[in-house]
């Protein structure tokens, strides 16, 4: 399932802001351990697959993985050697803008061992910081 | 549930620049409200606190809140957490009577390895993280235990069939499943899956060229529409710049 909207209002958007922390959708709400983002950034489809990939991967058939982020957000670029003006370039990709405290990924019905690694495979496909987290404890 | 001593002093300073004072001096925020008193600003050692809450099994604690040599009974309510690093931000705490049966939500932890899990590989999975439970402050538990160490695989334990701690009463539907024990994915779904995955960057074109297609096309239908249902001659005269409006940008690109 290709990650990006089924039907929108308008394609282009304006950049916005990505400003301050993720107040909401900060904290493990489905599994038992996540990944936390400690960056802000905009992630494109293809980065939150790949991460989504390398998790399952690892984790080979076992266990339950969510994807608590989606990219919600389109952004346009202007094709190569093209002068200025003449309007906002085509679509490019969809992203999901990420603030600090975002939870990414969260797994279950793992041991704690493979749940790190396996989110620290994920978290090499990412191009921010972020950290390992549990239900239980931060950090 | 055993209650704790904790002291708290009156608070004066409010406000986001007054609490922010506050928690670099080694201070946290807190306010204490019930049905009998009126609600009071208070403030707790951060030390305290944390070592409070790091040794209780969950957030729901009862404390003696000793305020201006004066001995409060109070449950905390809700703890406010930074979002990055997790450090308590304010506390709120409800004043509760020993006599009167309270509600709050305590959260479930399971025991043992379910059967379904060691032998046919289920996922064990939590469909209710917290349930509610009513009871006297005496009574209340820290957490609800259930033992899953006989659930198989497909089944589920539901909120009925867990039994409460003397004095405590279980709320809500009794036919809701609280953990239950997944079937494990089969190599079917999982080529499904990866093969869905490299149509994803085909499918964004398509879908973008599409939408494309549908607005432009969609647009001067509109424009159509609006000046046909404007009486007179002027209809005819409105369509027309939209007309010429979509025909120029064509005109330039080639």
């Amino acid at each position: 399932m290709p990650l990006m909207p089924e039907r929108v209002k308008y394609r282009k958007m304006h950049r916005g802001n990505r400003a301050g922390l993720a107040y909401r959708g900060s904290t493990v709400a489905f599994g038992e351990y996540g990944l936390m983002s400690l960056e802000r950034c905009w992630l494109d489809t293809k980065q939150i697959e790949a991460a989504r990939v390398a998790i399952a991967r690892n984790m080979k058939r076992h266990g339950k993985m969510w994807i608590r982020i989606f990219p919600q957000k389109s952004f346009t670029k202007k094709p190569l050697e093209t002068r200025m003006g003449k309007g906002k370039g085509p679509l490019e990709s969809w992203v999901a803008v990420i603030r600090p405290a975002n939870v990414l990924f969260e797994v279950d019905g793992v041991t704690e061992a493979i749940a790190r690694e396996s989110l620290r495979l994920a978290a090499t496909k990412l191009p921010i910081k972020t950290k390992f987290i549990s239900r239980h404890r931060m950090g | 549930m055993k209650s704790v001593p904790l002291n708290a002093f009156p608070r004066t300073r409010a406000g986001r620049s007054g609490v922010k004072k506050l928690r670099t001096d080694g201070r946290i925020p807190a306010v204490i409200y019930g049905r009998q008193t009126k609600p009071q600003n208070l403030e707790v050692s951060t030390k305290e606190l944390e070592d409070l809450i790091h040794h209780s099994a969950s957030e729901n604690i009862l404390v003696d809140l000793a305020v201006e040599q004066q001995k409060r009974l109070a449950l905390v309510q809700e703890v406010q957490h930074h979002p990055l690093n997790g450090r308590v931000l304010h506390v709120d705490f409800h004043e509760v009577s020993e006599t009167e049966k309270v509600t709050i939500m305590v959260p479930v932890e399971t025991t043992g390895e379910a059967v379904g899990v060691k032998t046919g590989g289920g996922v064990l999975e939590h469909v209710l993280f917290k349930i509610k439970v009513r009871a006297l402050p005496k009574d209340l538990p820290e957490q609800i235990l259930v033992d899953v160490t006989n659930l198989e695989l497909g089944k589920s334990i539901h909120l009925g069939e867990i039994t409460p701690p003397p004095g405590v009463e279980i709320l809500g539907d009794k036919k809701v499943s609280v953990i239950s024990v997944a079937m494990p994915r089969t190599e079917e779904e999982e080529a499904a899956a990866a093969e869905a995955a490299p149509a994803a960057a085909g499918d964004v074109e398509m879908i973008k060229e599409k939408k494309e297609e549908g607005e432009e096309g969609a647009a001067p239908a509109k424009a159509g529409e609006k000046a046909a249902a404007k009486p007179g001659e002027k209809a005819p005269a409105a369509a027309a710049p939209a007309d010429k409006k979509a025909a120029v940008p064509a005109e330039k690109k080639k």
